[in-house]
């Protein structure tokens, strides 16, 4: 019987992506990397409010997050495979990593409408299970991307990226210096179903979430910047074509070109934003990367000016929860002894 | 893939002024002071990636001026300092598709630009003795480490994460005691670094006062499984006894023994090699009474030697007529005038204390260098071809189907991709190699009389820049 109603889910999906790959074009030269990956199917699932539905006996869950350099790990099982998730609320759904996925592709090209780039390739495929600690889902849409260079990068091995719609549904607590991932269910009005007794938020910022992306206003030398909350961003990152005010107090530290692929003339640059502020907080020292993110934005359908990643995350405690359009900060003081 | 470009960039700006470098409308501005010394221009130049033309057409306060394309502009503000310019580049080469720009690329300018944290890749610890609170705590015998935490009998579960466990958080589930969690793990001796994980919260062992910092602002704590025990038979008299040794670069004070029924004793965790070592019982230096190995140092000291780790024996049948066969490898700097092999019945025999890993060598026979004509797996070619052993192999490379093939050899990140070996052994059928491979992710290939293969039997692959594919190893601790 279960066998049935999964072949059945899986033929409805089927008809749906194939009846939808018809009325989309799709771009030759869709992006390499997951976070970037918006395909305007995924666009149009949200609409008709196609998210993995959480299962899990527990109001509140803590799930240990391990650091990789900059990036945030979770420990995860999808169909049996054990490994780590990188926590990338960047990404807007679930990301394979095609080393270990690969035979799914063949499902997804052949059933699901997969979605094949001239450079990157990027897969849709579904999963039977995923199994985070006593979180778990069954049925999953899931993208299938090349991740290689994060593990060789990192040394670390990478099943793939946990997107921002596996766990949207849940008031999340990021605690970067606690290495702890906290998800407590809300209820039909958005509340949080257990009490925050312990947090006393310095700041409630306001925060929204728009094709399964997080997004926040945040000032830079006085001007008000749409930026992307992005966990799996080990930098932040700001548009170039950010308002020139923007730039008055930003420093460039550092500068590097990039000579790939028979160019020379191309550059990086890292820069400190020495005004920049959250709500009435001001933050310090912030690193950016500086570059053109005017390709992202057409990705994500949504203009931004910038992303804010680990260097933002690790200034304090922050608890987010989309239902009611809102983010508590607690701000680290001084780094405090064991 | 741009990555590879940042490797080696330097600290951050030591001698510059803040605020030398800015956006402003479209334009990337630096405002340079024509007095700096030779160090800050040199600095200048390093931190931005300015050329040297760039530097001195800019000094030499031309207007404006082309380098490799790029046209830069000059401005004098006031006396002696002067705004350099040009228009803000694309972030990657137009070649690329902007929206292919890898976010997990980006930062690792971040990383080798800040560096904030520090790299504990390589752990160079010797040897080390465990401080817990009370020897209940933990406890390693017969290849079994037991961990306990007590308390925290309210929490649902309890896991064990650590170095020994790849820092999984799901795999070492604790079993509840009456008074707290207990489990048994087998471990090889060694230095290991771990985290209990109650009802998903972090939490360092609280019984262990020895700890590392985990370079995320916390500390990991840290446990040794030993592998020797030192001991001293007799001496009861004596008020202390401490071991010291070149392990511990001589120190007179660290290592107490402790007092037995036979006299003294230590357990510790000493990494694999050779170690001279000696007493020190009330003030008076005296080597091991039961250890009849004894060197002299060449200063008129006498130690007590012991090699850590296993033996093996290197044999070179033949050379009847040799005056003198010498062993000579990787493992001891290529030195011919070291390790002498011994002639025993029809051979040269010597066996050598190694570490595990793969080891280059050759025998040295009257000054003439071969290869062991008894192992076929070697590395390299003509003069330049060695034989190559694994000591203590933890994975086996294979190839089947190819029967017919003249030569096999695996390449890979392990052997940063050469050509020219790891040559495969033909037995009963199947192309082989035993390797040791430290734990982590290894990409390979077979070559196949000079052609490029995956291996058919691994299922997991990853693309290269090549538009083929590598196989993917994963080795665990």
């Amino acid at each position: 019987m279960k066998k049935y109603i999964y072949a059945l889910i899986i033929t409805c999906l089927i008809i749906f992506f194939s009846s939808f790959s018809r009325t989309v074009t799709i771009d030759e030269s869709l992006p390499l990397i997951a976070s970037f990956v918006k395909s305007p199917a995924q666009l149009h699932f949200n609409t008709i409010s196609y998210d993995p539905s959480p299962s899990g006996n527990f109001l509140t869950l803590t799930i240990p997050m391990k650091h990789a350099g900059r990036l945030l790990l979770i420990e995860a099982n999808i169909d049996g495979q054990t490994g780590n998730l990188v926590f990338d609320t960047g990404a807007t759904d679930l990301v394979l990593n095609k080393t270990y996925f690969r035979d799914y592709m063949a499902i997804s090209n052949e059933n699901a409408g997969g979605i094949t780039g001239a450079a990157g390739e990027v897969n849709r495929t579904i999963v039977g299970k995923v199994q985070i600690s006593d979180l778990f889902y069954e049925n999953v849409n899931a993208s299938i991307a090349n991740l290689a260079h994060i593990e060789n990068r990192k040394g670390i091995k990478i099943l793939g990226l946990l997107g921002l719609n596996m766990i949207k549904k849940f008031e999340m607590l990021i605690d970067l210096q606690k290495g702890k991932l906290r998800l407590t269910r809300l209820d039909k009005k958005g509340n949080s179903m257990v009490e925050n007794q312990a947090l006393h938020f310095d700041l409630v910022h306001k925060i929204k979430e728009t094709n399964n992306i997080m997004l926040i206003n945040a000032n830079v030398s006085g001007k008000t910047l749409n930026f992307c909350l992005d966990t799996g961003a080990e930098s932040n990152v700001l548009n170039s074509y950010a308002p020139k005010k923007v730039f008055n107090s930003v420093s460039i530290i550092r500068r590097s070109n990039l000579s790939g692929a028979g160019s020379q003339n191309s550059e990086v640059l890292l820069g400190v934003m020495k005004d920049f502020s959250i709500g009435n907080k001001k933050i310090s020292g912030m690193q950016t990367i500086i570059t053109n993110l005017s390709a992202l934005s057409d990705v994500y359908g949504i203009q931004i000016d910038g992303m804010l990643g680990y260097d933002f995350f690790e200034k304090g405690v922050f608890c987010i929860n989309l239902a009611k359009k809102e983010m508590g900060i607690c701000f680290s003081k001084e780094k405090e002894a064991e | 893939m741009f990555f590879l470009l940042f490797a080696g960039f330097y600290a951050k700006a030591q001698h510059l002024p803040d605020n030398i470098c800015h956006v402003n409308n479209g334009k990337l501005v630096f405002t340079i002071n024509l007095n700096w010394t030779d160090e800050q221009i040199h600095e200048l130049s390093q931190t931005y990636e300015l050329d040297s033309t760039v530097i001195s057409s800019t000094f030499k306060e031309l207007p404006s001026f082309t380098v490799n394309g790029i046209v830069w502009t000059t401005k004098i503000i006031k006396n002696n300092i002067i705004e350099l310019s040009k228009e803000l580049s694309p972030p990657f080469p137009p070649s690329v598709p902007a929206n292919q720009i890898m976010k997990f690329d980006i930062p690792v300018l971040d990383e080798n630009w800040i560096k904030k944290v520090a790299s504990t890749t390589t752990d160079n610890t010797v040897y080390g003795i465990n401080n817990l609170t009370n020897a209940k705590y933990f406890s390693y015998i017969n290849d079994t480490a037991t961990f306990f935490l007590y308390g925290y009998t309210y929490a649902r579960e309890m896991f064990i994460s650590g170095s020994f466990n790849n820092w999984s958080t799901r795999q070492s589930a604790m079993a509840l005691t009456d008074s707290g969690w207990r489990i048994s793990l087998t471990m090889k001796p060694g230095k290991y670094a771990y985290k209990f994980i109650a009802d998903g919260n972090w939490l360092r062992d609280p019984n262990n006062k020895l700890k590392e910092n985990d370079t995320y602002g916390g500390n990991n704590s840290i446990v040794f499984c030993y592998n020797y025990t030192f001991r001293l038979k007799g001496y009861t008299q004596a008020g202390k006894v401490i071991l010291t040794g070149s392990f511990n670069n001589w120190n007179t004070k660290e290592l107490k023994m402790q007092r037995n029924a036979e006299g003294w004793e230590l357990p510790i965790f000493l990494k694999e090699g050779t170690h001279a070592y000696k007493f020190i019982v009330d003030k008076e230096w005296i080597t091991d009474p039961d250890n009849k190995i004894i060197h002299s140092d060449g200063k008129g000291n006498v130690n007590s030697f012991i090699g850590i780790g296993d033996t093996l024996v290197f044999r070179l049948q033949g050379y009847q007529n040799a005056l003198r066969v010498a062993l000579t490898g990787s493992f001891n700097g290529w030195n011919p005038n070291e390790l002498f092999m011994e002639k025993i019945n029809n051979e040269w025999v010597l066996p050598y204390v190694m570490a595990a890993g793969n080891h280059e060598y050759k025998f040295c026979v009257d000054g003439k260098w071969i290869t062991d004509p008894d192992n076929p797996v070697t590395i390299g070619k003509g003069d330049m071809m060695n034989s190559v052993i694994a000591f203590k192999p933890n994975y086996t490379f294979k190839l089947n189907h190819y029967a017919d093939a003249r030569e096999v050899i695996v390449t890979g990140s392990f052997n940063g991709w050469r050509t020219d070996g790891y040559r495969m052994k033909f037995i009963n059928g199947i192309w082989e190699i035993p390797v040791f491979l430290a734990p982590g992710k290894y990409i390979y290939k077979f070559i196949v009389d000079g052609k490029w293969i995956t291996d058919p039997d691994n299922q997991y692959w990853e693309g290269n820049e090549y538009n083929t594919g590598n196989s993917v190893l994963w080795i665990e601790p």
